[in-house]
């Protein structure tokens, strides 16, 4: 009797428990999607599919969330309504939690629509894991528009285990790399301005080391250097996914190899040291937090693809700031740099997709949705934008939605920037798919060696970013780097991403 | 003793039973419930299989943490440093507790005790900044200092012997306040017959202290130390991470399991990873604190949390 007492007690506890749990499950799930009888007042048929429901969507995008959010949502929220009788609420996860929140909205089972993915967010991993919603069939049908317009390249990006899972941005982007710089301080001396080579760039730091003391010649702090991506990048070769894997485009069947197999790293670590000494980045880099040493004035140069060129130019106009690209083989980063998936507890993911082909396939649409209400947040000038009040909103964090036709430069933006897209555009063509470009398709899958590649990019981290920096000796230094990827699995991840690169070469031969 | 059963007890005690009810709650629900996630270390966790619907793989998460013999290199740093900040911080606690107790002027006392309280209200990121700009080459307070003197310039983040007293030191800083305060409410709980007597038998303040403050509160000290000793495995990750940023020429002497973990699995989201290096802990937490209760026990029995 005693016994079935306490063991009654025990589970009306657990039973009590299990409701309290399940029911904040579905609660927080609730208020993101929820089907309401439509209003009647918009049309009921667009693009042949039944749209008479109206429906709430909820997309979640990673940027700290603008002051105006709510009048820019409202204002989208009338077109959306009236051609596809939906509404769309933008959650923001904010960049201080990101790290952690946004895996995490896949583990918790929310119930949401639409997510901005990217490379930088682990698409693929999250992807194989099961976090978005397959698209193989929805995404034709239903972005019929957005479909058409992907390139092969593209498309072949957005997979994953064969099955599209994302939707990449139109908007190419550059594999660019090469300093913003200043030029005013260096105004009086006999610098000759030239900047295409490392050398050149070299000889900027020195003039910029004599010219302005006080000034960090190179901008490098905590997040590591980028020069080993522009030296190898310089030398025509292209890096995998970690930063540790590169290989040879000009191959015919490229081997991969890292670092310490490659036949220049000495000179290159031989030339970090020579800049470390002469004190053009700060001896204790590693260590400080401030990432906006430029910005602040406090350095000369910095490290940077294309798209924080205008942005430093159109904040200090007085600089001359100007860019240089130092990359020999320009090609298009995978477009799964800005990419929208649909989340696999979505409810809606038909309408969701409508959505976005009309966001990405109507200028009237893309501006309320990307820029915000315009006079207020945005003017046009000269097919440029400005941006009324940076400080409300700065635009939508949702950068895959851009097009190349759509997306318009920052006003006041720098003279040369059309020109120097241009030609990256020209080389891209002369390639012919030939060079880098012929591997910006190939997507590592690291699911059967996740376990060393984890332990590699760790690694890399505590051993090559000192190397790099001549923070360690460049011989020693070196050898232990080798040992250390060595005993962390290195070798199998070579021959598990050559199998999978053999394999792609072999499938592109096919076709 | 005759025993009663669970509902009789019930009857009988009612209030204390409504008391305890909320604690219990609590435990159960933030402590035991979350521990069903530990199965996360044995699966290869689907987002939508949900955690019980994944697939089992065994110890493969675990494999990682040893992979590139990290594993006990980083275990190795993290009970070090627990050991090294439990003496220092807890020594230094007690000393400060015992310096407050016997002090006289009631203002000069708090504004003491105010003081060296306030470092526990400073974030670790700010204290991180702290350091960079003590010890950064270029710009570093302490190099300036050393070159005013007309010595060499130091790089002291590339030698990472130091690194572990520079941590024991900022950790000894930010807590020796707030750890004070335990031992000084266990002082001013000692009898003051006790100390009266002693000034009639003619003893002086450090035979005071030595025969009659810590010998009161050994309790506290010893119930500190289980409690401290229970943590002996979690490296406090802010303090770490906020002091040495990424720099890998200090990783050698400076990594925690805590940071380790966080620094491998940023970049492939793997959960099953990450509850792996939790489950590691756990466990090796638990046999410590078994192993280091059932000593007191022996030793002194009273003194053993349970």
């Amino acid at each position: 009797m005693k016994r079935t007492i306490r063991l009654t007690a025990l589970l009306l506890v657990a039973a009590l428990l299990v409701c309290a749990c399940t029911a904040c499950g579905t609660g927080k799930g609730k208020a993101s999607s929820e089907d309401t009888p439509s209003s009647g007042a918009a049309s009921s048929e667009a693009a042949g599919e039944d749209i008479s429901k109206k429906v709430e969507l909820s997309m979640y995008v990673v940027s700290d969330r603008p002051v105006v959010q709510d009048q820019v949502e409202e204002n989208y929220n009338k077109v959306f309504e009236e051609k596809l009788n939906c509404t769309l609420k933008v959650n923001w996860i904010g960049w201080a939690e990101y790290k952690n929140k946004y895996p995490l909205l896949f583990s918790s089972g929310e119930v949401f629509d639409m997510a901005y993915t990217s490379t930088w967010l682990n698409f693929s991993p999250l992807a194989r894991k099961g976090a978005f919603k397959e698209l193989d069939e929805l995404w034709p049908k239903y972005a019929p528009k957005n479909y058409e317009r992907q390139s092969e390249m593209a498309l072949r990006q957005s997979k994953v285990n064969g099955h599209s899972y994302c939707i990449p941005t139109l908007l190419g982007t550059y594999s660019a790399s090469g300093p913003t710089y200043r030029t005013d301080i260096l105004e009086g001396t006999d610098w000759d301005g030239k900047m295409e080579t490392i050398a050149d760039y070299e000889e900027f730091l020195e003039y910029a080391k004599e010219a302005a003391p006080e000034m960090e010649p190179y901008n490098v702090y905590q997040s590591g250097s980028d020069m080993d991506e522009v030296y190898m990048k310089s030398k025509g070769l292209y890096g995998l996914t970690g930063g540790f894997l590169w290989l040879d485009p000009s191959e015919e069947k490229p081997q991969v190899f890292t670092y310490y197999e490659y036949g220049d790293t000495p000179e290159f670590l031989t030339m970090m040291s020579r800049w470390n000494e002469k004190g053009f980045f700060s001896k204790s880099a590693l260590s400080d937090t401030d990432s906006q040493k430029f910005r602040g004035g406090k350095a000369a140069s910095r490290i940077t693809n294309l798209d924080a060129y205008p942005d430093e130019y159109i904040r200090h106009p007085e600089w001359g700031v100007k860019y240089a690209n130092l990359v020999s083989d320009v090609s298009n980063l995978p477009f799964t740099q800005d990419a929208m998936a649909i989340a696999s507890t979505s409810k809606n993911p038909e309408r969701a997709l409508m959505l976005y082909d009309l966001i990405t396939s109507d200028q009237e649409v893309f501006n309320a949705f990307y820029y915000g209400v315009e006079g207020v947040n945005y003017k046009i000038i000269d097919g440029q934008i400005e941006n009324l009040a940076p400080d409300d909103f700065v635009y939508s964090a949702c950068w895959s939605a851009r097009t190349p036709e759509f997306d318009m430069d920052d006003y006041g933006s720098p003279a040369d920037l059309p020109d120097i897209r241009a030609s990256f555009d020209s080389h891209i063509e002369e390639m012919k798919g030939e060079g880098s470009q012929k591997y910006t398709g190939f997507v590592m899958d690291t699911a059967a060696i996740e376990t060393e590649f984890a332990a590699c990019q760790n690694v890399h981290q505590q051993y090559w970013w000192p190397l790099e920096l001549a923070y360690t000796d460049a011989e020693s230094g070196l050898q232990e780097y080798e040992e250390k990827m060595e005993v962390a699995g290195i070798e199998r991840i070579r021959e598990e991403v050559q199998r999978q690169l053999d394999e792609y070469l072999d499938s592109l031969k096919e076709k | 003793m005759k025993k009663h059963g669970f509902v009789y007890e019930f009857k009988k005690n009612k209030a204390l039973f409504f008391m305890v009810a909320p604690t219990v709650l609590l435990v159960l629900v933030m402590s035991y419930l979350p521990m069903s996630g530990l199965v996360l270390a044995f699966k290869n966790y689907r987002f939508d299989l949900g955690v019980f619907g994944s697939e089992w793989n065994g110890l493969e998460n675990f494999r990682y943490l040893f992979q590139s013999g990290a594993g006990w290199l980083i275990t190795r740093n993290t009970i070090l440093y627990n050991l090294l900040n439990l003496i220092t911080s807890q020594g230094l606690a007690i000393v400060v507790a015992v310096i407050i107790s016997e002090l006289t002027g009631r203002i000069f006392k708090k504004i003491t005790q105010s003081v060296i309280f306030l470092p526990y209200f400073i974030s670790w990121v700010i204290v991180g900044t702290f350091v960079f700009n003590i010890f950064n080459y270029e710009t570093g307070v302490l190099n300036n200092i050393i070159t005013a003197f007309g010595g060499e310039k130091v790089n002291v983040y590339s030698m990472p012997g130091v690194w572990p007293w520079i941590i024991c030191i900022f950790n000894a800083w930010k807590w020796v306040g707030y750890n004070s305060i335990i031992y000084i409410a266990a002082i001013t709980s000692i009898d003051a017959e006790c100390y009266e007597a002693a000034d009639i038998d003619g003893a002086n303040v450090f035979q005071k202290i030595w025969y009659i403050t810590f010998p009161s509160i050994r309790p506290t000290i010893i119930t500190m130390l289980l409690l401290q000793v229970g943590r002996i495995l979690r490296g406090d990750f802010e303090m770490f991470y906020q002091i040495v940023g990424n720099n890998g020429q200090l990783y050698d002497a400076t990594d925690v399991i805590d940071t380790y973990v966080f620094r491998s699995l940023l970049t492939n989201s793997n959960f099953g990873m990450t509850a792996a290096a939790t489950f590691y802990q756990s466990v090796l937490c638990f046999i410590i604190i078994m192993v280091v209760n059932q000593i007191v026990k022996k030793v002194e029995a009273d003194y053993a949390l349970f």
